[in-house]
C-alpha cells in the first residue's frame, strides 16, 4: 500500500470513491499511483466495453504527451503549491491544501483525489501552518471522486499546453467567476444580490456550491433548451402546423435529466402522431426532406461531415454517396407523414365559409403528423446516380458507416448486424436499429460529439472544430482530452447536468479568460475559456433579470397539451359535426395567440398589440410585460421569436440551419441596442435594476448597485469617481444603466 | 486556396480574352488591356453587359406572381380576365401592367423561359433570393452579399445591401453578418430606432461616459469580435450623425412625386430604393407580397398588378431622368409562377414548371423577349433558364466572374449562380 493511503487511512471523505474515473490511457498509469483504483475503475461499469474502450484510446498520442512531462513536477495543481503534511504519528503526505471548514481539512494529493479529515490528526506544526494558510486552487469542491475527475481534466488541459510551452492563466476573481458561471448554467447573470451573496460568502466551498445549486436550478433547463433549439432547429411552425407537443416533451426531457443518449434514441424511433407523442417531431419537422434530415442527424450527432455525400461522393472526406444512401436505407421503411384521408371535407367550404374551410384543413394537417414503420425498405438511388458501384434507381440495402478498420467489433455493431439478420422480411424494426447504434455508448463518435458540444458551449471552443465534423477526432487541439471526454460522458452515463458540472469544476473553467487573439490556425489549448459573446438568449435572459430579478422563472409557457387537447381528432371516423366542434374549440386558442401565423403575428406586433403568444390576460400564468416587451424566459417565448424581436436582431437562429445562433454585431443591431425597446424598459423605474439605483441617495451607491446589476463586480476607484462625476454632472441612474447596457463588458463575458 | 478551383489559370484566360478580342474586334489587345486581362480575375471580354450594373434594384414578387397575367400573356385558353396588351417593342403584355406596356417596353428584357423544380414559397423564395437550393446545412448568400465580399463596399457610411419591406434573411449567408441587408420594414417609418432614445445633449454625456468606463474592458481584450462591436458603434454613430441617414426619408420628396410612385408600401419602397441607389448602396431588394392568388386572380391582379405597374414605371423614368438606368439594373422576379388553368375558385395555382423575369437599365439589351413558353404557358417552349442562370446573369452585370470559387468557412466550395450560365442575349 502506498504511502498516501496509508497517511490517509481512517475516517476520510469517503472510505472510496463510489463513481471511478476513466483514464487518458494505460500508459500513464504511474500518475494514478493507487492501485485499488485502478481496480475498482475497471469493474465498477461495464466493465467489458470499457476495456475496449481503454484499448481504444489514441495510446499513441497520449503516450507521447505523458512521457514528456517529468513525472516529479505537480502537473495537477500548478496554482497549488504541493506541501509535505506530517501527521500525529510522523507518516507524511505531498498534498496542496484546499480549505478547513468545520474542524476538518481538505487535502489534494497529487492524482487530484481530494481527502477530508480531521485536523487535529496534523501534527501541531502543520495545525499551525493550515490556519494560516490560504486555500490553494478552487476551494472545497463537493465531492472527492469529482475533484478528482476534474483534476484529470486539468491535466490533460496542462499536457497540452505545456508541449506547446504555453502557460495555462491564472484562476479567474470570484466577481469573474460568478458571472460566468451563472450565464454558463443558469443562462443568465445573476441579480445583484446573488452576487453580493457569493462574494460576501467567506466559505472555502462556495464556488464548488453555487455549482450544483445552479446545476439543478430551472434555468439550467431553460439554458439547455436554448442550445438544443438551435442545434435541432426546432420551431413552433412547421409543416402548416404547430410543434408545441415536441417543444414541450424536449422541455420535459431535460427538466427529469432524462440521459442524452435516451433523449436522442427515442427521437429517431419515435412513432405515433405528433399531437400524442412529441418526440415524433424531430423526423416530422422534416417531413419530404428524408436525405436532408439523415445529413443533419449524422453531423448533430455524430460529428460525421457527410453533407456533401448527400448530392455527391465527399471531394475530401471518404464519404461516398453510396454510404449516405445505405444509411438512409434505415429509415426507408418509415412513412414520416401520413397524408389523412379527410372525407368529411368535401363540401365544407360551402357550409362553413372559407374561413373556416382553412381552419378545417389545417385541422387535418396536424392530425395527418405521424410516423409509421411499413414494412419495407423503398429506397433507391437518386435519379443522377453516376458511380459504378450502383445505378439510378437502385434499391439500396442498410448498411451502417465505421470510422476504423476494427469498429465493426463493437457491440453496437454486433447488435446492429444481429438485429438486421432478425429482420427477414419485415423491415418495420431498421429506424429502431439505427437509433440504438448511433446512440449507443460505444457508438465510436455519439459521445464525443455531445461532450465536445458542451464542452464549447462553457469554454467557447470545441477541442475539436466545428463540432459538425469529428471525422478525424487527432486533428483536434487535443486529441487525448477529446477522447477522454467522450470517456467520461459514457462513465457519467450521458447525464448532462453531471458533464456541465464537472467541466465547471475544472481550474481550467475557473481560470481567466484568454485576452490575446490567436494567430491565423494557431489551435487553441484553453489556458483558459475564450472572450465570449453571450447567445442571444442569454442576453435577453440577463435583460429580463434585471428587469424583474429571479422572477423570470415563474412564467413557464405550457403549450403542448392545451393544442393537441383541442386539435386531436380521428380524422378518418370525423363528421361533419365533430369538425364543427373542433373549429370552436379552436377559437379559445386562437384567443391566446397559438394558431397565429408568422405573417399574422408580424402584422398585430406592428399594431402594438405586440406578443400574444404568451399574453393571456384571462390566464393568472401570465408573464409581465413592459413596454410591450413580454418579460420571461426565451425559452417560453415563440420559438424562434419574431423577426424584429430583441432575440432574432441579436442573434438568435431563424431555426433554419443547425447551429446558426450567431454572435455577431450588425448595425441595425447596435441600434437597437442604443434606441430599441430593452434599454428604454431596463432605463425605465419599474426596472427592478434602475428602481434599486433609483432608491438608493448616494451617487456612490448607485453607481455600486448598477455595477453590481450589470457587471456582477464593484466599480474600481477611477470607474467610481467617472460615473460619481457623470451623475453629479446631469446624468441620471436610467443614464448610467444606457451605458452599462451598451458595454462590451455587458455583452462579453469573460 | 481557391487557385485550385479555378477553372482557368491566369494564361488561359488571357488567351481566351485575347482570341475573342480578335474574333470580336478584329484587333490584338492593346498592351495595357492586355496587361489587365491577365490580372483582372473577371472575364470581362466572356459576355457582354459585364460590370455595367453599378447597382441593382432587386423586386421580389412573393407567393408566386403570374406570368400569364404580367410577362408573359396568352390569348388561347389560359388567358385570364384581361387581354394582352401590344407593345412599342413588339411583344405583349399582361393587361393588368399599361403602363409599362405604353412606356417602358424598349427598356425591358422579359426572359419567358424560366423553370424551377420547387413549387413551395419558402424554399422557391430562397432559391430566387440565392441562387440556390435551401438546405439544412448551410445559408447562401444573396447577390448584396456576394456583391460585398467580392467587390467590397459601396458606401462608407451607407449599408451595402438594404431590404425593404422584409426581413434580413435570406441575405449574408455564409459570409459575416456585416454583409447582412438592412432592413427597413416600413418605408414611410425609415431606418428603425435610428432616432436617439435621449436628447443630443444627454446622449453625448452618455457616449463620453461609455468610452471612458468601458476603455479599460475593450483595451484588455484582443479580440477580432470585441473589435468588431467597436467598429459597428463607430459605423452605427457615424450613419446617425451623417448626412446620408437622409437617404432613409422619405418625407424630404415632394409629394407629387411620391405619388406618382404610388402611396403603398412597394411603391413607396421603390422611391426609397431610388434614394438609396442615388447615394452609393450597391443592392436594394423590394419586396411585395400578395402574389399567391389560389382564389379570385382578377380582383387580385387588379390590386396587385396595378400596384407594381405604377411603382416600376416611376422608378423607370426616375431613375432615366436622373441618369441613373445606365449604371442601375432593375431585376423584376418571383419563386414561381402560376398555372395555366383557372382553378374552380377563379384562381390560378402554383406553377413553377416554366415562369417569367424581366430586368432592365444598366447593362440590359431593351426590348428583348428571350426563350418563350407553350401556347398555354404550361411549360418551356425554347431557351430553358433555370433560377441559377438568372443569378449568373445579374451576378456577371454587376461585375461578379460567376466561374470564380469562394470557400464558405465550413470549407465548401461556392460560386455566384452556383454554375449556372449567364444569359448573354439578355445584356448589352
Amino acid at each position: 500500500m502506498s504511502s498516501i493511503e496509508n497517511f490517509l487511512r481512517g475516517p476520510s471523505f469517503v472510505s472510496a470513491p463510489n463513481a471511478s474515473v476513466s483514464r487518458f490511457s494505460n500508459n500513464d498509469r504511474n500518475l494514478f499511483p493507487s492501485p485499488s483504483f485502478h481496480r475498482r475503475s475497471l469493474t465498477s461499469m461495464h466493465s467489458s466495453f470499457l476495456t475496449r474502450l481503454l484499448v481504444a484510446l489514441p495510446a499513441l498520442a497520449l503516450a507521447a504527451l505523458a512521457t514528456a512531462v517529468p513525472l516529479d513536477q505537480p502537473v495537477i495543481a500548478p496554482s497549488g503549491v504541493l506541501r509535505l503534511w506530517t501527521d500525529t504519528t510522523g507518516r507524511q503526505v505531498e498534498a496542496t491544501f484546499r480549505g478547513i471548514e468545520n474542524g476538518e481539512i481538505y487535502l489534494q494529493t497529487r492524482n487530484g483525489f481530494v481527502y477530508r479529515l480531521p485536523l487535529s490528526r496534523l501534527s501541531p506544526e502543520d495545525q499551525k501552518m493550515a490556519a494560516q494558510l490560504k486555500p490553494e486552487g478552487l476551494g472545497i469542491p463537493r465531492d472527492p471522486s469529482l475533484a478528482q475527475a476534474a483534476a484529470v481534466i486539468d491535466k490533460g488541459v496542462l499536457l497540452g499546453l505545456e508541449k506547446a510551452k504555453q502557460q495555462p492563466n491564472p484562476l479567474a476573481s470570484d466577481e469573474q467567476f460568478i458571472r460566468r458561471v451563472y450565464l454558463d448554467l443558469n443562462g443568465r447573470i445573476p441579480t445583484r444580490e446573488e452576487t453580493i451573496a457569493f462574494l460576501e460568502d467567506k466559505s472555502d466551498s462556495k464556488r464548488a456550491k453555487v455549482i450544483d445549486k445552479l446545476i439543478q436550478s430551472e434555468g439550467f433547463s431553460s439554458h439547455l433548451f436554448n442550445y438544443f433549439s438551435d442545434m435541432l432547429r426546432l420551431a413552433h411552425d412547421a409543416q402548416k402546423a404547430k410543434f408545441y407537443t415536441y417543444e414541450e416533451w424536449f422541455k420535459n426531457q431535460l427538466a427529469a435529466n432524462r440521459p442524452y443518449n435516451e433523449i436522442v434514441r427515442e427521437l429517431l424511433s419515435a412513432d405515433g402522431k405528433l399531437l400524442e407523442n412529441g418526440a415524433t417531431g424531430y423526423l416530422l419537422r422534416d417531413r419530404g426532406m428524408r436525405l436532408d434530415n439523415l445529413s443533419l442527424t449524422l453531423s448533430s450527432f455524430l460529428g460525421a461531415n457527410v453533407a456533401c455525400a448527400q448530392c455527391h461522393d465527399h471531394p475530401f472526406a471518404d464519404w461516398t454517396q453510396k454510404q449516405f444512401f445505405q444509411m438512409a436505407a434505415f429509415f426507408g421503411a418509415s412513412e414520416v407523414g401520413v397524408k389523412a384521408r379527410t372525407p368529411a371535407l368535401r363540401g365544407l367550404r360551402e357550409e362553413l365559409g372559407n374561413a373556416a374551410f382553412q381552419q378545417a384543413r389545417r385541422l387535418m394537417d396536424v392530425n395527418s403528423l405521424l410516423i409509421r414503420d411499413g414494412s419495407a425498405n423503398d429506397l433507391t438511388l437518386p435519379n443522377d446516380y453516376k458511380y459504378k458501384d450502383g445505378k439510378p434507381g437502385d434499391p439500396v440495402a442498410p448498411a451502417l458507416v465505421t470510422w476504423g478498420p476494427n469498429d465493426h467489433r463493437l457491440r453496437c455493431y454486433q447488435d446492429a448486424e444481429a438485429g438486421l439478420k432478425k429482420l427477414g422480411k419485415d423491415e418495420g424494426a431498421l429506424r429502431d436499429i439505427f437509433a440504438r447504434w448511433m446512440t449507443s455508448p460505444d457508438n465510436p463518435r455519439f459521445a464525443m460529439t455531445i461532450a465536445n458540444r458542451l464542452w464549447k458551449l462553457v469554454f467557447g471552443v470545441g477541442l475539436k472544430e466545428p463540432v459538425t465534423d469529428l471525422d478525424d477526432p487527432n486533428a483536434a487541439s487535443n486529441p487525448a482530452l477529446l477522447h477522454h471526454l467522450g470517456n467520461e460522458m459514457v462513465r457519467l452515463k450521458f447525464d448532462l447536468r453531471a458533464f456541465m458540472r464537472l467541466l465547471c469544476n475544472t481550474q481550467t473553467y475557473q481560470r481567466e479568460a484568454v485576452t490575446r487573439e490567436l494567430e491565423l490556425g494557431e489551435a487553441f489549448l484553453f489556458p483558459g475559456p475564450i472572450l465570449r459573446r453571450m447567445t442571444a438568449e442569454q442576453a435577453w435572459d440577463s435583460c429580463v433579470t434585471l428587469a424583474i430579478g429571479e422572477k423570470i422563472d415563474a412564467f413557464k409557457a405550457k403549450r403542448g397539451e392545451a393544442y393537441a387537447q383541442v386539435m386531436n381528432m380521428n380524422v378518418a371516423e370525423a363528421d361533419v359535426e365533430a369538425i364543427k366542434e373542433k373549429l370552436t374549440a379552436m377559437q379559445s386558442l386562437r384567443k391566446k395567440g397559438m394558431l397565429e401565423t408568422k405573417g399574422k403575428a408580424k402584422a398585430k406586433a406592428k399594431r402594438k398589440a405586440a406578443p400574444t403568444m404568451a399574453e393571456d390576460e384571462t390566464d393568472a400564468q401570465s408573464p409581465e410585460t413592459l413596454d410591450g416587451l413580454v418579460l420571461a424566459r426565451a425559452s417560453e417565448l415563440r420559438q424562434p421569436e419574431r423577426d424584429n424581436h430583441f432575440l432574432r436582431m441579436f442573434g438568435q437562429s431563424d431555426r433554419q440551419i443547425c447551429d446558426s445562433n450567431s454572435l455577431e454585431g450588425s448595425v441595425p443591431q447596435v441600434l437597437m441596442l442604443m434606441n430599441g425597446e430593452a434599454q428604454s424598459v431596463l432605463g425605465s423605474s419599474s426596472a427592478r435594476v434602475t428602481a434599486t439605483a433609483m432608491g438608493m441617495t448616494k451617487p456612490e451607491e448607485k453607481v455600486e448597485a448598477l455595477y453590481l446589476s450589470f457587471f456582477s463586480r464593484r466599480p474600481s476607484a477611477g470607474e467610481l469617481g467617472e460615473a460619481v462625476a457623470a451623475l453629479n454632472g446631469g446624468l441620471q441612474s436610467a443614464d448610467l444603466a444606457w451605458v452599462l447596457f451598451n458595454a462590451r463588458e455587458f455583452v462579453f463575458v469573460q | 486556396m481557391n487557385q485550385p478551383f479555378n477553372s482557368l489559370n491566369p494564361v488561359g484566360r488571357r488567351l481566351f480574352a485575347e482570341r475573342l478580342a480578335q474574333s470580336v474586334l478584329g484587333v490584338s489587345l492593346l498592351p495595357h488591356l492586355s496587361a489587365l486581362a491577365q490580372e483582372a480575375p473577371a472575364p470581362a471580354a466572356k459576355a457582354p453587359g459585364f460590370g455595367k450594373a453599378k447597382a441593382v434594384i432587386w423586386l421580389q414578387m412573393t407567393g408566386g406572381m403570374s406570368h400569364i397575367d404580367t410577362l408573359d400573356p396568352k390569348r388561347g385558353e389560359s388567358k385570364g380576365a384581361r387581354d394582352p396588351i401590344a407593345t412599342k417593342a413588339g411583344y405583349e403584355l399582361g393587361g393588368y401592367l399599361p403602363k409599362l406596356a405604353a412606356s417602358h417596353s424598349e427598356k425591358m428584357a422579359i426572359i419567358r423561359s424560366m423553370s424551377s423544380k420547387t413549387g413551395v414559397h419558402a424554399s422557391g423564395q430562397y432559391l430566387m433570393r440565392t441562387g440556390y437550393e435551401q438546405r439544412g446545412t448551410i445559408q447562401h448568400p444573396s447577390l448584396g452579399a456576394w456583391a460585398q465580399e467580392l467587390l467590397g463596399k459601396s458606401h462608407k457610411t451607407l449599408p451595402s445591401s438594404v431590404c425593404v419591406n422584409r426581413n434580413p434573411d435570406h441575405g449574408n449567408g455564409f459570409f459575416s453578418a456585416a454583409y447582412s441587408p438592412l432592413p427597413i420594414h416600413d418605408p414611410d417609418a425609415g431606418l428603425q430606432y435610428s432616432t436617439f432614445a435621449a436628447s443630443s445633449e444627454v446622449m453625448d454625456k452618455r457616449l463620453a461616459l461609455l468610452n471612458k468606463i468601458d476603455g479599460g474592458f475593450r483595451a484588455k481584450f484582443k479580440d477580432s469580435n470585441l473589435k468588431a462591436y467597436s467598429d459597428f458603434y463607430d459605423d452605427t454613430l457615424k450613419l446617425l450623425s451623417s448626412e446620408d441617414l437622409a437617404a432613409f426619408k422619405l418625407t424630404d420628396e415632394q409629394d407629387e412625386q411620391r405619388e406618382a410612385y404610388g402611396r403603398n408600401k412597394f411603391g413607396q419602397g421603390c422611391m426609397l430604393a431610388r434614394r438609396l441607389v442615388e447615394r452609393g448602396v450597391r443592392f436594394v431588394e423590394v419586396t411585395q407580397g400578395g402574389w399567391d392568388m389560389h382564389n379570385d386572380i382578377d380582383d387580385e391582379m387588379q390590386e396587385n398588378g396595378g400596384i407594381i405597374d405604377v411603382a416600376i414605371s416611376a422608378l423607370l423614368e426616375d431613375l432615366h431622368n436622373r441618369g441613373l438606368l445606365q449604371s442601375t439594373m432593375i431585376v423584376l422576379c418571383s419563386e414561381f409562377g402560376r398555372g395555366p388553368r383557372i382553378n374552380s375558385r377563379s384562381g390560378r395555382d402554383h406553377h413553377p414548371k416554366v415562369f417569367s423575369t424581366m430586368l432592365a437599365g444598366a447593362g440590359v439589351r431593351g426590348g428583348t423577349i428571350y426563350g418563350s413558353s407553350d401556347k398555354d404557358g404550361n411549360s418551356v417552349a425554347d431557351k430553358q433558364s433555370t433560377i441559377q442562370d438568372f443569378h449568373s446573369t445579374v451576378g456577371h452585370a454587376m461585375g461578379m466572374d460567376v466561374d470564380h470559387v469562394t470557400m464558405s468557412p465550413s470549407n465548401r466550395p461556392f460560386t455566384v449562380g452556383d454554375k449556372g450560365k449567364v444569359i448573354a442575349d439578355v445584356l448589352a
